[in-house]
């Protein structure tokens, strides 16, 4: 469903992303671990191609990321660290409108946006403007919206950012139901070690780097390690938590 | 995709209702003017017979309503930057000139809803009737106006990096806009330097088209419209044009989105 070949991505001078080679599978729950700074984010936005690779190549449900990205795109949801809400518009008003952008037509997509509202427990709040939804709601909201039109492929990048534990136990059970009722592939991004730990598998990346990839037990086993916090210590002589705040890159500024 | 420009559009009006404030000046600043201008400069006004200041300067108020209705409306894709929802609509699976047409479509809508709610009250003020023709012509120059208006403020959008800075939006944008464009004096009275500064300025072709229609009495007496109507429409045309393919590779370019990630990716 999502594979990779010799990935590359420079910033100027900072190599952001390089030689990542991956393959996530049909429904599979797919980890992608590593502290800030390690490359995460570029690497899903190139799969969603919102960034052109400098290196390698990509295809998304069989489509290429470059050549054929409107493809891409169709088959793809994204959930991006910060929300993509019209906070002056009400939470049925966001739906409808990204319904409209994924030309959904009217009827399908009102009925859809009924099951997510109810799905995601945000039926109360249909005509509240978003602003007013708490952190929790808000990100339930751009699920719902990530997920729509059905994508074969959801992206969820650091979704669980900036939410209360109440917040993120919830927003898991919906990851839960959803990947349930509809097999979808999830690719998710964290620096949270205990996130990482329900998925099929993990992949480790560290300064652009893949450095591990596999199941979470396989990824112990191989490391001697007890958690996947030991493997990445392994794998990089450097604790997680200190890498995270170490790994700053020079990003690129302007 | 047609579905897609639609959503772009029916938002930005969506918003436009919901922002009362911003329904509530727009409507009242070009009276603002009719009446506070109007009555300070109608005594230094020596125009030909029947044409008094205010009524002199309805074309170019018309103006002023497009250009903050569609030019501001345009400069709010900067503010969707911010929300995320340029993100949003670089994900969907719409091609990125589809984009900056909604973006500039939903200009033209705001533009032409407010200049229309406004000339139902301002031309009556002014004691200015219309021909079938002349309405005609009015509202052709009031769509085709806010089109070209949007398009370049979209271009504008996609350059700068926030709105914080207003003000000076206002000063090196707006305000130029609305001087140079011969809404308040005869574009053909300014030096050269400027009048040449003024023919850069989509808005000295709209409310050149506007004062055509509304008018034409006073044409003869060299108050109306300067250029020709044809010229007018497609000086336009070529800045919705341009403005629409300098704007789409802008909105999209990787570095919109990149550096809205990065700080995240730090944080």
């Amino acid at each position: 469903m999502i594979e990779a070949r010799g990935l590359g991505k420079d910033f100027g001078a900072v190599r952001a992303l390089d030689g990542l080679d991956l393959d996530v599978g049909e429904a599979e729950f797919f980890g992608f671990l590593g502290p800030n700074g390690a490359g995460k984010t570029t690497a899903v936005h190139i799969f969603a191609t919102l960034l052109a690779p400098t290196r390698g190549s990509a295809r998304i449900a069989g489509h290429d990321v470059v050549r054929e990205s409107l493809a891409v795109r169709r088959s793809i949801g994204l959930v991006f660290q910060e929300p993509t809400l019209d906070r002056d518009l009400t939470v049925e008003e966001n739906l409808r409108f990204a319904a409209r952008l994924w030309d959904l037509s009217g009827p399908s997509a009102a009925a859809r946006i009924d099951e997510l509202l109810g799905q995601f427990g945000l039926a109360q709040r249909r005509d509240s403007p978003v602003r007013s939804l708490s952190g929790g709601m808000r990100r339930a909201a751009d699920i719902a919206r990530g997920v729509l039109h059905r994508p074969r492929v959801l992206f969820l990048d650091e979704p669980t950012a900036g939410l209360d534990p109440r917040a993120r136990r919830a927003l898991w059970q919906f990851i839960r139901d959803l990947r349930a009722a509809s097999g979808m592939t999830v690719f998710l991004t964290t620096h949270y070690v205990e996130e990482a730990e329900p998925c099929d598998r993990v992949a480790v990346l560290d300064r652009g780097h893949l450095v591990a990839q596999g199941t979470p037990a396989e990824l112990k086993r191989a490391a001697g390690a007890g958690s996947l916090e030991e493997v990445f210590l392994a794998r990089t002589g450097r604790p997680l938590a200190v890498a995270d705040a170490a790994a700053v890159p020079p990003g690129p500024e302007r | 995709m047609a579905r897609a420009v639609w959503g772009i559009v029916a938002r930005e009006f969506l918003r436009f209702l919901r922002q009362r404030g911003r329904l509530v000046s727009s409507l009242a600043r070009p009276f603002v003017w009719f009446v506070f201008a109007g009555a300070g400069f109608r005594a230094l006004f020596a125009g030909p017979p029947g044409l008094d200041y205010p009524r002199y300067m309805a074309p170019g108020l018309l103006g002023m309503v497009v250009l903050f209705g569609a030019f501001l409306a345009a400069l709010s894709t900067v503010t969707d930057r911010d929300a995320g929802v340029l993100r949003l609509l670089l994900v969907a699976p719409v091609p990125r000139g589809a984009i900056a047409v909604g973006k500039a479509l939903g200009a033209t809508l705001l533009g032409t809803v407010q200049a229309l709610a406004v000339a139902l009250i301002l031309l009556p003020a002014a004691r200015l009737s219309l021909t079938p023709g002349g309405a005609a012509l009015a509202l052709s120059a009031v769509v085709l106006t806010s089109l070209a208006a949007g398009a370049v403020g979209l271009v504008l959008a996609a350059t700068i990096r926030s709105i914080e800075n207003f003000a000076g939006v206002m000063n090196f944008a707006i305000f130029p806009m609305l001087f140079l464009c011969g809404a308040f004096y005869p574009v053909r009275n300014l030096a050269a330097p400027l009048r040449a500064l003024a023919y850069l300025n989509p808005m000295a072709y709209g409310v050149d088209l506007l004062k055509h229609a509304l008018l034409a009495p006073w044409s003869a007496a060299g108050y109306g419209g300067e250029l020709t109507v044809g010229f007018d429409f497609a000086a336009l045309a070529v800045f919705a044009g341009l403005g629409l393919a300098a704007a789409t590779p802008l909105l999209a370019r990787e570095g919109g989105v990149t550096r809205a990630a990065f700080p995240g990716e730090r944080r």
